[in-house]
């Protein structure tokens, strides 16, 4: 019998709950999907604040200083307050479910929030959907963590806290689900997908009850018909391109920034002067951007064709400066203000290529480039089309909603296979997802498959005794240790040394040493298996010896190897 | 129920570390609390029958027993026994001779099944491996119930001819059947091993008491045993 405590602090032991982990993993999610939701309550009126406060200072000629001085302190706050690096939120997510089993420190799920609502509050081109999908992953991992529940739980949970957080942030459930399984967990499976629409639904619920069930982007009735479905094949090219210009600038203006010999927090103040600066100009492209794309997808943006195309180069530029140089944010707000942008182009230019079309309302293509923008960048074609049907409220625009993102994403992956989330993850091999060889293999470590049994000789010994050796081991190979420091001289391979094995006049007059291979192939304890495997193959070894330290370990053999990837294959699936 | 990691991680045959992880990652139906596992033996039952892992309770003796300990040449030969004055003039006389008389096997059938066996080897190739002792056995290892492993050491009235490779007479037999090649193959060995000894050579043209033959094998047993 346990106490009420141990109870409360390992509800997984008692009867109800080790039967069966869904009921416990619904009821937490709810939990974390309700804390997470209040946590982008919180950042939305943290966002809100901030605007009041700030807008009366936008008559100073100095107005371009304040996203500068808001982005210094944003990164000042995350750096040396927070000790955690600046990042977009979504990347570190998805990098903790692939490596460590969705551990994430507490301070995430409340460090981002204040960093970014400084750098968007001030007018920095950035989204609070990323900082609020990391702190609500935080808030699951760390419930995960206080109730004790293992990996497969806690990740479920994290999945949970990222889903809450972005149907409270976008009142958008369905997104926030999609989202979560297509980016953060990668797994389609009943197990996951229960506790993360609980969490989903739990989060747009609180959010509604703060907030009131607003739709983010209230539209006009479109009329949707075939000349917009066949517009849209040229719309996803065009937002293919403006995402693949989007991810090369972020990434280029990122490798600027990190050449300039300065202190980071300055970095980021410069960047948000160029932001500002840009600001005095263009307006549109300071903070979130929410309220020109509703006057967009309202048909209420008067600007020419001239201007829009130059507004999405500058929110480009913004965002590139914003995010590149050390500001904190999501890129999620700036994908749909740039893809309204892009929209709004598109429909200007074939509006004034084939005037006599009767085309649909201008906001019905700012909706769909903001479709194509969010698949392309993300290469998530389904969250694409859902935020959009979600944030807008109108179905009417399905079918060319799902053509825009399937085609956009089609052509940036093929463009670059890795998303922008992910490139970074999948260079430094870090993308993990459930059931893959990457992850069968990262899982398994050396430690576990390294065969101790074998026997070891020592370099003086004679090959006559070795005879003997061999005649009571099961191995074909044979470590050659050195007796004082335990290192591996060398090694003996049966094949090697047949030929000498039945001539007697040798059993008496060879060393080991003589006829041992010197320069062997070793394997380091903590390397990773992929890269052992890399290693056998390029020399077509079937086992190697294992050192830790230049120690002798054992053998890691690929027949071991097999018999335990199929082991965690099976385990794992 | 309740077990230490290591105790847990041998019934499910892997290593503990593996069993760690598992438990760690949640893959595996067990909880953990320091370095005590605490599962349930249905449901890890049903757990590693559906992921095609061997599992047995702690108490439960592992069905294979991998080290199957191998017998000595004494065991087998008090099994198989020492007889004398076979009648016969041929190597297949002998032979039906010796099986009839050999005590442990039951039933006519078994002995018969024994005999075909063994001349059909002989038709083969000789089992006469010179300086007058044969070690007739089956062609493939016997697994019937009726004749257990054993060796039976047999002296032929007179000397017969045996065709054996350096064409001299058999004056010693010993009649060797084993369950499995395994062991056919380690009492083959001790037994050649014993017939390299020329004093053991000696000892057998002269036709021992049994008492002597048992001493002296039960010599090289031991012999060998410190060997290994």
């Amino acid at each position: 019998m346990f106490s009420g405590w141990k109870i409360w602090r390992n509800p997984g032991r008692t009867v109800w709950f080790r039967l069966d982990d869904r009921l416990l993993l619904i009821f937490l999610g709810a939990v974390v999907g309700i804390c997470a939701g209040v946590a982008a309550v919180c950042l939305n009126r943290g966002l809100i604040a901030m605007f009041e406060t700030l807008s009366g200072l936008k008559n100073y000629w100095w107005v371009f200083v304040v996203p500068g001085a808001g982005a210094a302190l944003s990164s000042v706050f995350l750096e040396k307050l927070m000790k955690e690096g600046a990042g977009h939120g979504v990347p570190e997510v998805v990098y903790s479910v692939s490596r460590h089993g969705g551990l994430l420190r507490l301070r995430s799920a409340f460090s981002r929030l204040i960093s970014s609502c400084l750098t968007i509050g001030t007018g920095g081109s950035a989204g609070p959907e990323a900082p609020v999908v990391i702190s609500g992953a935080s808030i699951g991992s760390n419930i995960a963590q206080a109730f004790s529940l293992n990996e497969r739980q806690r990740i479920a949970l994290v999945g949970c806290g990222s889903a809450g957080a972005l149907a409270a942030i976008f009142n958008a459930p369905i997104t926030g689900m999609v989202f979560t399984i297509e980016i953060i967990l990668g797994e389609w499976s009943a197990l996951t997908i229960v506790p993360v629409a609980v969490a989903s639904v739990a989060g747009a619920q609180i959010s509604r009850l703060l907030q009131g069930n607003q739709i983010a982007f209230t539209h006009l009735r479109f009329d949707v018909d075939v000349t917009t479905t066949l517009a849209a094949v040229g719309l996803a090219l065009v937002t293919a391109a403006v995402s693949i210009a989007l991810t090369h600038t972020l990434r280029y203006s990122h490798h600027v920034s990190d050449k300039v010999a300065l202190p980071v927090w300055m970095r980021a103040f410069i960047g948000g002067c160029m932001v500002g600066g840009i600001g005095l100009m263009l307006p549109q492209v300071l903070g979130e951007g929410y309220h020109s794309i509703q006057e967009m997808v309202e048909g209420a943006f008067a600007e020419g064709l001239g201007l829009v195309v130059l507004l999405v180069i500058a929110k480009i530029v913004a965002t590139s400066f914003t995010l590149g140089w050390g500001g904190s944010g999501g890129i999620f707000a700036p994908c749909l203000v740039i893809g309204s942008f892009a929209g709004l182009t598109y429909h200007r230019f074939v509006e004034f290529l084939w005037p006599g079309v009767s085309w649909v309302n201008e906001g019905c293509f700012a909706l769909l480039g903001m479709a194509g923008l969010v698949s392309g960048i993300l290469q998530a074609p389904l969250t694409g089309i859902f935020l959009i049907v979600e944030v807008t409220g109108g179905y009417e625009t399905i079918l060319p909603l799902i053509l825009v993102s399937a085609l956009s994403t089609t052509v940036c992956h093929a463009w670059e296979p890795a998303s922008f989330y992910l490139k970074d993850l999948m260079e430094r091999g870090h993308y993990l997802r459930p059931r893959t060889d990457a992850k069968v293999l990262a899982d398994l470590s050396i430690g576990e498959l390294v065969e101790k049994d074998c026997i070891t000789v020592q370099p003086d010994m004679k090959l006559g005794d070795f005879i003997k050796v061999i005649q009571q081991s099961h191995r074909n190979y044979f470590p050659v240790l050195d007796p004082e420091t335990g290192g591996l001289e060398g090694m003996i391979h049966l094949d090697d040394i047949r030929p000498y094995l039945f001539d007697p006049l040798l059993y008496e007059t060879v060393f080991l040493e003589q006829i041992m291979q010197r320069d062997v192939e070793t394997v380091d304890i903590h390397e990773e298996l992929a890269d052992v495997l890399d290693k056998m193959d390029a020399r077509g070894l079937f086992s190697m010896p294992v050192v830790s330290n230049r120690r002798f370990v054992g053998m890691i053999s690929k027949a071991t190897l097999l018999d335990r990837y199929r082991h965690e294959l099976i385990v794992q699936t | 129920m309740e077990l230490k990691l290591e105790e847990f991680s041998r019934c499910l045959d892997m290593p503990a570390t593996t069993i760690e992880r598992w438990i760690r990652q949640g893959r595996i139906p067990v909880k953990r609390l320091g370095n005590t596992c605490i599962f349930s033996d249905t449901a890890i039952r049903k757990w590693a029958e559906d992921h095609n892992l061997h599992y047995h309770s702690p108490g439960e003796k592992q069905c294979e027993d991998r080290s199957e300990k191998l017998e000595t040449l004494t065991e087998a030969m008090d099994r198989g026994g020492v007889y004398y004055d076979i009648p016969g003039s041929s190597v297949e006389e002998v032979l039906d001779a010796a099986v009839s008389r050999m005590q442990n096997i039951e039933t006519h059938e078994d002995r018969q099944v024994l005999y075909d066996s063994l001349v059909a080897r002989e038709q083969m190739m000789s089992t006469g491996i010179g300086n007058g002792v044969a070690i007739p056995h089956p062609r493939t290892p016997l697994s019937r119930k009726g004749i257990p492993a054993q060796i039976a050491a047999c002296f032929p009235e007179k000397p017969v001819d045996y065709n054996a490779v350096d064409k001299k007479p058999v004056h010693a037999l010993f009649i060797l059947v084993a369950k499995t090649s395994n062991e056919h193959l380690h009492l083959l060995s001790r037994i050649s091993y014993c017939l390299r000894d020329h004093e053991f050579l000696g000892l057998l043209s002269e036709i021992p008491r049994p008492e002597t033959l048992r001493n002296k094998i039960a010599e090289f047993d031991e012999h060998l045993n410190g060997r290994c």
